[in-house]
């Protein structure tokens, strides 16, 4: 399901957010709008709680590189989002409450793995996934961590500065294959005798 | 700018991307005036952002939509089945540049192929050689490497495992394009900078887009009264039947109408078929244009799929154009392989951001961030191969959900053909060989993203029973509405479309413009 929200009825991006979703669960995106003030957070705003969604941010999308940061980012727009309305309100606190209940916050990787794997198709799970997906990834610092360099235009895009830089392969040949036009062109039927002309070249 | 006065009948053209737009370019450069109704905004190359997220919801269509259908799309993306734009330029922003024509064959699939069970094949009422002028034409305005004596785009890193896995698997004919993307100057447009953000809208300008070069061109014109943030809701007709004015939607939401001679519908493959539905009468109960029944069907999206391979050494595939890369082994048909069509392979990038939603949906735990760890080594491909037009998968209104103006929205249902998942299925396997043969470490078969290419629903036909419209673009029941963009697709072939989609238009164009003078509309 998309929904588009449009706050103030303004249609400048830096007010819109939409919903983007699967059939189990949908992400609310708002990549220019977060603003919390605005959202009463209740459910999972507490420091007990969101450890525990920091390690299941962890578990579901473990990196062992990245520091915590990233990860707390995530675990606060999960929360944030979890608090949209009263429909997701229910659904975190009582995900976070099952998490207790499987004292989660003990459980070692594997385990962890273990019990995740059995409530992936709860409403929960997807709202925790399908949000860390998009956050975590779209997070500046694990950018930098995965090596990805962003915006590059004010820099001048890559023309001088690597994008060419591969340097464990040969260079490759850019142009066309002479024989292309006639490989286009060739009748089906003909195939197989192409195929026996390019053998040959 | 021109303004044309809402009671003065005039030509109006809905939508402004690769039909829309190359239509508009080709009526105010024969003198013909137009108001062009585009339902996004229009913007520049300094508003474009190196940003995947940020682009996306600058860019593209997000109203209301609903899926059904056995793909894999309705059940990740179920509001969200194409990839299409709402913005002066339409789709042509975010495209990314591949640009092959069709072969002479991918115009008689029928009489090629044979019949195919539960395939809607349909010869075209166009062969190859009446594009080939249009064609010409087409590339000429996109400006393609390779192409008119133009340069070729220097190889980048993706490119370059890409290549060389080509050739180790004994493949012949990869080459850094056709591409849409200029390598040198070229018709005011500057070489690519390789930013990497190409599909982003190319802030640097390198990249052909209707937004870029037709429309702005049109306006120099001063006879295209561009109305931007214009949504149309329906057509009207008269008494006779022929079509008098559309209503629409403006910035503010308020509705209007704008009288009208001639109408070209360019909204794209979900939109136009849409529109036609949504302007059903007492006349024209099933909506217009539709006395066959074909109005929405035929939905085709192309094969699709990616594949992405990580290796131990860095590629860095983010760095340079996106799809500058293709190979055509696999093109031809040959059904020796398990399936009838053919397909090409392009290298794609994605960033990270985009990467993790699109690699496999719903994947989560230790395989998946292993992939995602080693982004840095990943390279990428994309398959594009011609899928089969069935009857059942369309688009249709759904009337238990209605867009921001009350209406009902389009549902996209689309079912797999046996032979889209035989051809996938072989591709996939190629391309494992072609990365494993330089090393990967690690493969993805990463399924079809929403759809991108979006095909079929307002098929051309020689005869008004077996389709929408004829060979000139107007539609078979009413002489003076035409359709000019991806919906008219008799088959899908296994190019990419946008090139086949402009030489189209330029080609309607013409009959539009002989039509117009003859005073016969
Ligand atoms: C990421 C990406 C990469 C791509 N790469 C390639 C590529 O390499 N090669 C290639 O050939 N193709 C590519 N494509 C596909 C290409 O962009 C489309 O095939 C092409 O733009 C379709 O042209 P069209 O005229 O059918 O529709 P569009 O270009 O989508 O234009 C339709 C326009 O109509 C407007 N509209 C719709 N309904 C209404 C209405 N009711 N009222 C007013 N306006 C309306 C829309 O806002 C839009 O501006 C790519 C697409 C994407 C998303």
């Amino acid at each position: 399901m998309i929904i588009i929200i449009i706050e103030g009825g303004d249609m400048s991006i830096s007010r819109r957010s939409f919903v983007f979703g699967s059939v189990a669960a949908s992400v609310f995106i708002s990549l220019w709008d977060i603003n919390p003030s605005k959202a009463e957070v209740k459910v999972g705003d507490n420091a007990e709680d969101k450890k525990l969604i920091i390690k299941m941010v962890r578990d579901v999308y473990p990196h062992d590189r990245f520091p915590e940061a990233p990860y707390e980012r995530t675990a606060n727009d999960v929360i944030t989002k979890g608090n949209a309305d009263s429909a997701k309100k229910t659904m975190l606190s009582e995900g976070i409450e099952n998490l207790k209940k499987a004292n989660y916050g003990k459980l070692n990787f594997k385990k962890s793995t273990k019990y995740l794997k059995k409530i992936e198709n709860s409403g929960f799970f997807q709202h925790v996934r399908s949000t860390s997906v998009v956050t975590l990834y779209n997070d500046q610092e694990v950018w930098g961590l995965l090596g990805y360099e962003g915006s590059s235009f004010e820099k001048g895009g890559y023309i001088n500065r690597g994008f060419n830089d591969l340097d464990w392969l040969p260079d490759p040949r850019i142009e066309e294959h002479p024989d292309l036009a006639a490989f286009l062109k060739a009748d089906p039927n003909r195939l197989a005798a192409i195929e026996d002309m390019i053998k040959l070249n | 700018m021109k303004k044309i006065d809402k009671k003065e009948k005039a030509v109006v053209i809905i939508g402004s991307g690769a039909g829309g737009g190359t239509m508009a370019y080709e009526l105010t450069r024969a003198g013909i005036p137009c108001v062009c109704l585009e339902a996004g905004p229009f913007h520049k190359k300094e508003d474009y952002v190196n940003d995947e997220w940020g682009a996306f919801l600058q860019m593209a269509w997000l109203d209301a939509r609903t899926t059904s259908g056995d793909w894999r799309v309705a059940k990740d993306f179920s509001g969200l089945p194409t990839w299409l734009c709402k913005a002066v330029g339409g789709t042509t922003t975010h495209w990314a540049g591949a640009t092959p024509r069709f072969m002479d064959y991918e115009f008689k699939t029928k009489s090629t192929y044979g019949n195919l069970k539960g395939a809607n094949l349909l010869d075209w009422p166009v062969t190859l050689k009446d594009m080939e002028p249009y064609y010409t034409r087409a590339e000429d305005a996109i400006g393609s490497t390779h192409r008119g004596g133009r340069a070729a785009l220097p190889a980048n890193n993706n490119y370059k495992v890409f290549a060389e896995g080509a050739k180790r698997v004994g493949y012949k004919f990869y080459a850094t394009g056709p591409y849409g993307t200029n390598a040198e100057p070229y018709d005011g447009r500057p070489g690519s900078v390789q930013d990497g953000f190409n599909f982003q809208g190319d802030k640097n300008g390198s990249k052909w887009s209707t937004a870029k070069r037709e429309i702005p061109r049109a306006l120099e014109t001063g006879l295209l009264d561009l109305r931007t943030h214009s949504h149309v809701t329906k057509i009207t007709h008269n008494k006779e039947g022929l079509v008098d004015g559309v209503i629409y939607r403006d910035v503010d939401g308020n509705e209007q109408r704008q009288a009208a001679q001639v109408v070209i519908v360019s909204g794209n493959s979900i939109e136009s078929p849409r529109l036609l539905l949504l302007s059903e009468s007492s006349m024209f109960p099933n909506g217009l244009a539709n006395s066959s029944g074909e109005v929405g069907r035929n939905y085709m999206r192309h094969l699709t799929g990616s594949m992405y391979a990580r290796f131990e050494k860095p590629v860095k595939m983010w760095r340079g154009e996106t799809m500058a890369g293709f190979c055509a082994d696999e093109v031809k048909h040959n059904p020796k392989r398990g399936f009838v069509g053919g397909y090409y392979m392009e290298t794609l990038a994605l960033g990270p951001a985009f990467l993790s939603s699109f690699l496999d949906p719903g994947a989560w735990g230790r395989e998946f961030t292993d992939m995602m760890d080693g982004y840095e080594n990943i390279a990428g491909m994309w398959i594009v191969g011609e899928d089969m037009p069935q009857s059942n998968n369309r688009v249709t209104l759904n009337t238990d959900v209605k867009d921001q103006y009350g209406n009902p929205v389009p549902n996209v249902h689309f079912d797999e053909h046996k032979n889209d998942i035989a051809m996938r299925n072989y591709a996939y396997e190629k391309a494992e060989k072609l990365y494993e043969s330089v090393g990967a470490i690690q493969t993805w078969r990463t399924p079809p993203y929403p759809s991108t290419h979006n095909l079929g629903t307002n098929r051309m036909s020689a005869k008004s029973k077996d389709g929408v419209v004829n060979k000139w673009g107007r539609s078979h029941d009413i002489k003076n509405l035409y359709i000019a963009d991806g919906s008219v697709m008799t088959t899908g072939a296994a190019a990419n479309p946008t090139l086949t989609i402009t030489a189209l238009s330029i080609r309607f164009s013409e009959n539009v413009i002989s039509q117009l003078k003859k005073g016969n509309i």
